[in-house]
């Protein structure tokens, strides 16, 4: 599926084909010939301050998608937790020159609405408007960026939004694994494992401090604008020459890499009379700039990351002991994570346990037969496609690369990377990657339920039950 | 990042469209924004076909990329399924993938997946689907493998308690163990509807799903699955001639049947508010949501209400964000909209708008309801300015092509199913955003004053009810 220059073709199944014509071959119809898919051109631009770009023209659907990404999240905020979140939603809070009703009367106007969502590496500003609306995006996304109002007025009633949003968030059980999670493998000292703040200092937070923050982490070096769409290119340009042009280069991007822990643990969170456990098991593993992480995608999809997967087909579709089962790689800057997920019956906690653990043993055993594998990889092959398919996916693609630091060339050789994973490979991934004692193991369920079958399983002692 | 695109079968209260259409019709704008006035028109192809057999078929070519949609919707939601058996609908969804004719169990999925697709289906109020995203040169097999099953189904016991099972953990883990789940889009139509077919617990009661019988799957199946009950929509990289030999190989022989008469699904006129109070033991902040009936579909005032939905709920423009949000800070955000599990234009029956929002329990609720009504009562009272009536149908346009285009065009053919299978015009896809421009501000004015009357709606609150419910 292509490439800059070049162009791929979609690997495909030969699958047997019968009689064309019948009214009901038994078997599946063969595919077509494989059509030819270009990669979309990205048009990359380095203003004189450090800030960069990307435009990629896409599509014959009149409207536009612009993101602007600046290197500042949790990870900057150190140990306040939550002040770039704060930061991210007084910047909604209206501009040095527009209330914040004139912001969003503006950006209706276009067609949209301006949003600004923060994550543990990135504040994101982003809009999707009508096509011809892409240079007045850009200059609204700009003031945002640039000269947010964090108005001291606003920042009672922010304040307790975010705690609001805090408070919900956490009595989701995902939630609350998922935190445990971070926790353990990123360690409570690196922001990467401390997703929550508590209550208390989220309180303390003023407008004073998303100034500081603001002033500190915003600036031209570590931003990037995306733009993909349908839009007129010299226009565009021209309003990012002007509305970024003369913006500070500021500081540099921070790296700060946490020091992963490798040994397990068993964290079991109570959550009594819940009739379904939230498990996660899973470790650290290599982060996306490692040769291995891509075949680690294809023994992920394999395994538990796909419809079709191993882990899935046993635990919900032979057994039912769940309803939406997976397996993810996750990853933030330099790290990254395996973990199968599930929302499991409470009565069949250990059993759907034991199965997950029985599944990546199996892989570990045997490569799994080259049919099988020649499915998985057609499908991430067929995924990819998609991916690069529709604005606002083509955009999550090139940042996914641009934040990991991936070669130019990372886009044009991953069918290739793909294609090229053996069944020898998965096999030896599973037992490089997913030792089965190092596997942390987090639940979220009713513990008096949960702790007597976890008992019957041989990776698990009684001091982890303590 | 790369993503796969994990999906259950019927995320049943995830995946909600937007609202919205396309198409700039040409005529001169009146709207004072540039937006309005300066964009190029943008038509959607349509081929629209019925087969002997009744099923009807659209075809809309899109060569943006080399993929291509395959959508079968059939004619039956939860809507009207068997009153003894509520969430029957949407468990029968799942059989759906448990074996046809050609295909065991597991197979479809690994057809497509090994062909580089992906799959879902899900229930609807008054439809199910079933859809592939494919590399486009796979279609004829996607047509193959939806026709088998429509053809017939192979399902054992076994695989019908297995799929029980997995249907029991979906509604925990969606509803029962999830604080806020199903809040407000399953418990607002059992209070603000009155007509069982409206009202019903359509996720199902556990004992009624676990009561299911393999006779139960196969009358269901028999009943409503036939191709003259169905609609077949194939949007993206392909040819339509050849789509259409491929589509009349392989459905043109399957039977129709005999349809039941359709229940009357009418609601009375909501005279009197109603209020009613949801017990939540796993959340811990209060809410509240309130909703009105829809004018009847297509009607002039229903288009209407589709504007009084952009100026009132979406966007944070809209009057009830700013009021209730930046203006008083009851919550960050009001959500909502028109068919919580879909679109405004993809059901066929009495519908609600609802808005929702979560509040700390120091705000008094009756304060929240009067900031509501300050809001309603400016549209009731006098008609919109031009200036806000074009930002809503600004917004509209945005949205239509949103909905055209999500997940990679299965949006384009799920709205086109649905104008088929509800409408028999498909085509009328390129006609909505006409509809919208013609709206006044004196309809929207006579709109809002019979369909946003205070007696006309239902408020319901969310109590926090367990331990950790305290503020």
């Amino acid at each position: 599926m292509n490439a800059n220059n070049r162009s791929f073709v979609l690997a495909c199944l030969t699958l047997t084909s019968t009689a064309f014509g019948q009214a009901q071959p038994a078997e599946p119809p063969a595919p077509g010939a494989p059509r030819e898919f270009r990669l979309p051109q990205p048009t990359k631009i380095e203003l004189g301050n450090g800030m960069r770009a990307t435009l990629v023209e896409y599509g014959s659907l009149p409207k536009v998608t612009v993101q602007l990404v600046v290197r500042s999240g949790e990870l900057n905020a150190g140990e306040q937790t939550w002040l770039a979140q704060l930061t991210g939603e007084l910047m909604q809070e209206g501009t040095q020159q527009h209330g914040a009703s004139e912001v969003a009367d503006l950006a209706a106007a276009l067609g949209g609405q301006v949003s600004v969502t923060v994550n543990l590496d990135t504040t994101t500003i982003s809009g999707d408007v009508l096509a011809e609306n892409a240079p007045q995006l850009i200059a609204l996304i700009g003031e945002i960026a640039r000269t947010p109002a964090l108005p001291e007025s606003e920042a009672e009633r922010v304040r307790g939004d975010l705690l609001r949003a805090l408070t919900v968030a956490k009595s989701q059980a995902q939630a609350q694994a998922r935190e445990a999670f971070a926790r353990h493998v990123y360690g409570a000292s690196h922001p990467y494992g401390r997703p929550y703040p508590s209550e208390e200092q989220l309180a303390s937070y003023s407008a004073e401090d998303a100034r500081v923050f603001h002033d500190a982490n915003f600036g031209a070096q570590r931003s990037h604008l995306y733009v993909a769409g349908k839009f007129d290119a010299a226009a565009v340009k021209g309003a990012i020459d002007s509305v970024f042009g003369d913006w500070q280069s500021g500081p540099a991007i921070l790296v700060d890499v946490p020091q992963t822990v490798a040994t397990r643990a068993v964290v079991l969170l109570d959550r009594p009379g819940a009739p379904q456990s939230t498990v996660i098991l899973g470790l650290v593993v290599v982060d996306p700039s490692n040769r291995d992480y891509v075949p680690l995608q294809v023994m992920n999809s394999l395994l538990g990351g796909s419809f079709g997967s191993r882990i899935t087909a046993n635990i919900r579709e032979n057994k039912g002991y769940t309803y939406s089962p997976r397996s993810e790689l996750n990853n933030n800057y330099k790290v990254a994570t395996w973990a199968e997920l599930a929302d499991v019956t409470s009565e069949h906690t250990a059993d759907s346990l034991a199965e997950i653990v029985a599944e990546i043993s199996r892989l570990k055993a045997e490569p799994p037969p080259a049919e099988e594998l020649q499915g998985i990889k057609n499908y991430m092959s067929g995924v990819f496609v998609l991916g690069n398919s529709d604005r606002g996916s083509i955009i999550s693609v090139l940042r996914y690369a641009d934040l990991h630091g991936l070669a130019d060339d990372y886009l044009n050789t991953y069918l290739q990377r793909v294609a090229a994973v053996t069944p020898e490979e998965v096999s030896r991934l599973a037992a490089e990657y997913l030792p089965t004692d190092t596997l942390t193991l987090v639940v979220v369920g009713d513990l008096k339920t949960v702790k007597p079958q976890l008992a019957g399983l041989d990776w698990i002692s009684e001091s982890d039950l303590n | 990042m790369l993503r796969y695109v994990n999906l259950g079968l019927a995320v049943f209260g995830l995946a909600v469209l937007c609202t919205g259409c396309n198409r700039d019709d040409g005529e001169p704008v009146t709207a004072t924004d540039v937006a309005a006035g300066s964009a190029a028109a943008y038509t959607i192809p349509v081929e629209y076909h019925k087969l002997d057999n009744g099923l009807k078929v659209v075809i809309s070519e899109d060569h943006t990329a080399p993929i291509a949609v395959v959508g079968v919707y059939y004619n039956i939601g939860f809507r009207i399924e068997p009153q003894d058996r509520t969430g029957f609908a949407h468990l029968f969804e799942h059989m759906m993938f448990q074996g046809s004719e050609k295909l065991g169990k597991m197979e479809f999925i690994q057809l497509v997946q090994r062909n580089g697709g992906t799959l879902n289906g899900s229930t609807r109020f008054d439809f199910t689907n079933y859809f592939e995203v494919v590399p486009a040169n796979t279609l004829e097999t996607m047509l193959w493998a939806e026709a088998d099953r429509m053809r017939g189904l192979a399902i054992t016991q076994e695989n019908l308690v297995n799929q029980q099972g997995v249907v029991g953990n979906e509604v925990k883990v969606n509803v029962l163990n999830r604080p806020y789940g199903g809040w407000p889009w399953l418990w607002m139509p059992q209070h603000a509807n009155e007509n069982w077919y409206n009202s019903h617990n359509f996720y199902g009661e556990l004992a009624h799903i676990e009561a299911a019988t393999l006779d139960d799957v196969k009358k269901f199946f028999t009943t409503y699955y036939a191709p003259n009950n169905a609609a077949l929509a194939i949007v993206g990289d392909v040819n339509p001639q050849e789509a259409m030999r491929w589509v009349e190989q392989y459905f043109g022989d399957i039977p129709a049947a005999a349809m039941p008469p359709r229940p009357d699904l009418t609601e009375p006129r909501q005279e009197q508010e109603k209020t009613a109070v949801h017990e939540d033991p796993r959340a811990n902040r209060p809410a509240l949501a309130f909703a009105y009936h829809m004018p009847e579909r297509g009607s002039p005032e229903y288009y209407a209400m589709g504007l009084i939905d952009q100026i009132l709920l979406q966007g944070d423009d809209a009057w009830l964000q700013q009021k209730l949000a930046r203006d008083k800070g009851y919550t960050a955000d009001v959500g909502g909209g028109i068919n919580d599990l879909g679109n405004m234009f993809n059901y066929n029956g009495p519908m609600l708008w609802t808005a929702s929002l979560i509040h700390d329990p120091t705000v008094v609720r009756e304060d929240i309801m009067k900031s509501v009504d300050e809001v309603i009562d400016r549209l009731r009272n006098e008609p919109v300015d031009q200036a806000t009536l074009d930002r809503a149908v600004v917004k509209m346009r945005s949205g239509l092509y949103d909905i055209v285009s999500d997940f990679y065009g299965f949006g384009r053919a799920d709205l086109l199913a649905a104008l088929a299978l509800f409408d028999d015009d498909p085509a009328r896809i390129n006609s909505l955003e006409a509809q919208f421009r013609v709206v006044t501000p004196e309809l929207l004015q006579a709109t809002a004053r019979e369909y946003l009357r205070p007696t006309a709606r239902t408020v319901l609150t969310l109590e926090p009810t367990g331990e950790r419910s305290e503020p």
